[in-house]
């Protein structure tokens, strides 16, 4: 039951999102709610619910974005340069001119109209290909994509970089115009230990170097914005994880009180990392309007989607890693170099290299150069996905130098607490990932079979082989006429998933007994509002179908973060769970007295009311009529994380792989994915999660690379025939599941962050089962076939 | 203009080149049509004509006039959905959503062709519509559901 704190309201505290560190004031809840454990007789809470909008999804009547139709409503799309760096005249006559056009708006417009810091917008320095140098307004998309295209963009060309190495050479052309190209206090050096003295120490050391590459968060609903204005009021539909994150670009950039933007976001097509601010999207279509006193419907096509709306910066790292010969590491080294665009911030490979491993001497640096390519963005767990890769990779060739069992030096080298920052674990149960991954997947068995024992033996000895496994367990085979060979491999994870303040939410119980949660969040496709939902209605005691959750609107719903970090859950479940438990609790004083009891004798389920004292019972709806329209609405707030803990998800993840050692074609058979992230809200929303990161990871392994011509800067496959993304054909079987208990130290929801987590170790652990398959190493990402079939064996 | 939209005769004004999902979408109100990429990459405007998936996006609308189009709302409502819809909804074959109406529009589309499916043939026939949260695996699951008749009975060929 909830009881008043005492002392400070506001305190300042530590933040983390993605490895970052902010310090902020926040403000301590109002009173104390007890942690649901791994004891609590949670009955929706952890449920497999399907989700609240589902069936809005199926029947497609869930509105997105580029759903939203306003009365007069024009069409804007951006105009694009096509050329790495120069100088741009856009000539437009033509565009003007034609039928249904009502504006064009390049530089020349808009210069000196949006604040500076706010938005850039439309600048004639062309830094990478596809900048937007204007837009066309028409009366129908399909007249204002034909003026669009009537838009002469000419560039007077400029030297340009497009490679690290380019980037940083002697007298390379400075892509901000002036200056060096090495941002971010580059090169970043994170050291603890003595990493000469570790290595001096090792008894076997491993060195490799790793590249990754660019990918793109190709989600399917592209960036788009509908804009109106009311009066001096602007109102923004936006596709976004952070609909207060956009109020506040707005507000900058159009001078305005945060009282006269409203963000609305219903519902959203993917972020992934790519949609956390307003972009030139959401300025031009709110521009347009106000400059033509209607509605504008800006979206992004596939093309800018691809070129321009950000992505996972390619990587070189330079590892070393020293061990003694019992497996225990003594030195990690990692030098990276990363090409980070026109500009991005330092999500960069290294902090796993600290994170995930018990060493006492890790050294990196990370150097980052800016580049003339659009910029970065985060892309779903940015830096660890890199890292994980090199990291990853360079255990398994030390497992291999070892003759150890690669999952056995995993488990040698874990991490009791977090080493880098020299504090405890709030949970950490990688060790169950490793032990329960490794029992489904059959690890053992399969890989005493590959090394050359009785296949058919150990088929038979692992009762437990999940479907999609091998029939047969020898390393090479003929499969429909393709000869294969077959590989196992695995790769673990960490990151950093605590989320934190300030998010806030509102229940509020209406006249008929059902309640509304309302939180600003936004649902990305990961099923927030139906873990909000679920949460409300066990805070409550009442029914999932009881209440309902409102989410994504900046002017009627109270304030959470972006979603991003995958700190949705952890922040604002939090939040709507005190909520809901501060208006029960008001419930309960009205129903005391209504039943003359006292409120402290009274609980609730499914919606009932029931006194212990007298075993009398009230529904939610009775009290609410006899309330009638007296309003109970509950409040709550997230407060800090606990100080000196590391909050962080982890996971191991299996492959197994069949490679054509004739075409060089990588199939991945089967995944088996251990994962924790503390109390599992809904296993079901959580195993899609799982699928969702672990078949981006696949991509990211197998697939994905935006291609550039550097000797023209230019992107080659800005589409989504070329630049491929996994098909249903290349889902493999999936077996991802989740260890962890309720992490209490967390928060008291007990969840902590799953959003991310999944993408990191799959593609190491794909390389991991391929080097496994072929006896040579793979080295960099994607695996296409030329390639595997240019790998050396080992 | 005359077209054949989920049962109904609609009257629409286009020139004869617009594209099947503009109408669709701008016109007629019918949002639930989505568009991804607009050059047939993604599969987000499947719709069905004359029961086949086609890509609203590369269908020039001069082109089916004389068709029976049926898009994601023709195959059922939130009040009365189609067992596909209803089994994506129940196993989760759905996270953002976005690609969901033209991932149920191409299952109905290969269920009325070939009413078991197997999982090879689920995955080829699909292979055409992309999912970029990964629901590839509950798809499979929801169409092989549907194919054993746990969602109730299909109706009779496309409306």
């Amino acid at each position: 039951m909830a009881r008043a704190r005492k002392g400070r309201r506001f305190i300042t505290t530590t933040v983390e999102v993605e490895g970052r560190e902010e310090v902020k004031v926040v403000e301590m809840p109002a009173f104390d709610v007890a942690p649901w454990g791994d004891d609590a007789a949670l009955t929706i809470v952890g449920q497999r619910a399907p989700r609240v909008d589902a069936l809005e999804k199926t029947t497609g009547r869930a509105r997105y974005t580029a759903d939203i139709a306003r009365p007069g409503m024009l069409h804007a799309v951006l105009v694009r340069a096509h050329a790495a760096a120069g100088v741009a005249t856009v000539d437009a006559s033509v565009a003007r001119a034609m039928r249904g056009v009502l504006d064009v708006i390049t530089a020349d417009e808009v210069a000196g109209q949006l604040a500076s810091g706010g938005a850039k917008l439309f600048e004639r320095t062309i830094r990478y290909s596809g900048q937007p140098v204007a837009a066309v307004c028409a009366e129908t998309l399909g007249a204002a994509r034909a003026a669009a295209a009537a838009v002469r963009v000419s560039v007077a060309p400029a030297p340009f970089v497009v490679t690290y190495d380019a980037s940083v050479a002697p007298g390379a052309p400075s892509v901000k115009g002036s200056g060096s190209n090495l941002a971010l206090n580059s090169p970043l050096v994170e050291s603890r230990g003595d990493i000469a003295a570790g290595l001096a120490k090792a008894q076997v050391t491993v060195s490799l170097t790793v590249r990754t590459p660019c990918a793109l968060h190709s989600a399917l609903e592209p960036h788009g914005a509908v804009a109106e204005w009311e009066g001096d009021r602007l109102v923004v539909w936006e596709s976004t994880q952070g609909v207060f994150r956009v109020r506040a670009n707005l507000a900058a950039a159009f001078r305005l009180p945060h009282t006269h933007v409203r963000v609305l976001c219903d519902f959203m097509g993917g972020g992934f990392g790519a949609k956390n601010a307003a972009g030139p999207h959401t300025y031009a279509a709110a521009f347009l309007a106000r400059r033509l006193q209607l509605p504008v419907r800006c979206l992004v096509d596939r093309e800018g989607e691809q070129l321009d709306t950000g992505n996972r910066p390619a990587s070189l790292q330079r590892i070393t890693l020293g061990a003694r010969r019992d497996g225990r590491l003594t030195a990690i080294r990692c030098e990276a170099e990363i090409p980070l665009g026109v500009m991005g911030w330092e999500g960069g490979p290294a902090k796993i290299y600290h994170e995930l491993y018990s060493c006492p001497n890790v050294h990196t640096t990370e150097a980052f150069a800016l580049v003339n390519t659009s910029a970065m963005q985060a892309f779903r767990a940015p830096g660890h996905a890199e890292g994980a890769f090199g990291l990853e990779r360079a255990m398994d060739l030390l497992a291999r130098k070892l003759g150890m069992d690669p999952v056995a030096l995993r488990v040698k080298n874990f991490a009791k607490k977090d080493e880098e920052k020299q504090r405890p674990w709030s949970g950490n149960g990688l060790l169950r990932c490793y032990e329960e991954g490794a029992r489904r997947f059959g690890w053992s068995e399969r890989r005493a079979a590959l090394a050359g024992g009785d296949a058919r033996a150990a088929v038979a000895r692992d009762a437990r082989v999940s479907r999609g496994a091998s029939a047969s367990l020898a390393r090479e085979a003929v499969v429909d006429g393709r000869r294969v060979r077959r590989g196992i491999g695995v790769a673990a994870q960490c990151w950093g998933t605590g989320g934190g303040p300030p998010a806030y939410a509102l229940v509020r119980l209406n006249a008929d007994g059902t309640a509304t949660v309302l939180t600003g969040t936004q649902d990305l496709g990961t099923g927030a509002r139906t873990v909000f939902a679920q949460v409300a209605a066990e805070a409550l005691g009442m029914t999932l179908a009881q209440v309902r959750c409102v989410i994504g609107d900046t002017e009627r719903l109270p304030y959470t973060g972006n979603s991003w970090g995958s700190m949705t859950t952890p922040s604002v479940a939090p939040a709507v769970r005190m909520a809901a438990e501060d208006a029960r609790a008001q419930l309960f004083e009205a129903a005391a007295e209504m039943l003359g009891v006292a409120p402290e004798s009274l609980s609730a389920s499914a919606g009932t009311i029931r006194s212990s004292a007298t075993d009398q019972t009230m529904t939610y709806a009775a009290v609410a009529k006899k309330l009638g329209e007296v309003c109970i609405i509950g409040r709550g707030s997230r407060g800090p994380n606990v100080p000196k803990t590391g909050i962080f998800s982890f996971g191991a993840q299996f492959a197994e792989v069949e490679v054509d050692v004739d075409t060089g074609v990588v199939r991945v058979l089967r995944i088996v994915a251990a994962h924790d992230c503390g109390r599992v809200l809904n296993p079901t929303l959580a195993e899609s999660q799982l699928e969702g990161g672990i078949l981006q990871g696949l991509g990211y392994a197998l697939f994905e690379e935006r291609v550039l011509d550097a000797s023209l800067g230019l992107p080659l496959n800005p589409s989504l025939h070329d630049y491929k993304v996994p098909t249903m054909v290349d889902a493999p079987v999936i077996e991802a599941f989740c260890v962890g208990g309720a992490d209490a130290t967390a928060n008291h929801v007990g969840a902590r962050g799953l959003a991310e987590p999944p993408i990191i170790p799959t593609a190491p652990a794909i390389a991991n089962a391929v080097a496994d398959a072929l006896g040579a190493e793979p080295l960099e990402i994607p695996l296409t076939p030329w390639r595997m079939l240019g790998l050396a064996p080992r | 203009m005359h077209l054949h939209v989920n049962g109904r005769a609609r009257e629409v004004h286009a020139p004869g080149h617009a594209s099947l999902l503009t109408v669709l979408r701008e016109q007629l109100a019918l949002t639930g049509t989505k568009e991804g990429c607009g050059h047939g990459e993604c599969g987000a405007c499947t719709v069905l004509v004359d029961g086949r998936p086609e890509y609203a996006c590369l269908t020039l609308v001069g082109a089916v006039d004389d068709a029976k189009i049926t898009t994601i709302e023709g195959l059922g409502s939130p009040a009365a959905p189609h067992p596909l819809q209803i089994a994506f909804a129940a196993l989760d074959a759905t996270q953002c959503g976005f690609c969901t109406p033209g991932q149920v529009v191409s299952a109905a589309a290969l269920l009325a062709q070939n009413a078991n499916p197997s999982e090879a043939e689920i995955r080829e026939a699909m292979v055409g519509n992309l999912c970029r949260c990964g629901t590839y695996p509950k798809i499979i699951a929801a169409i092989l559901a549907v194919a054993r008749g746990e969602y109730g009975a299909l109706p009779e060929g496309a409306r």
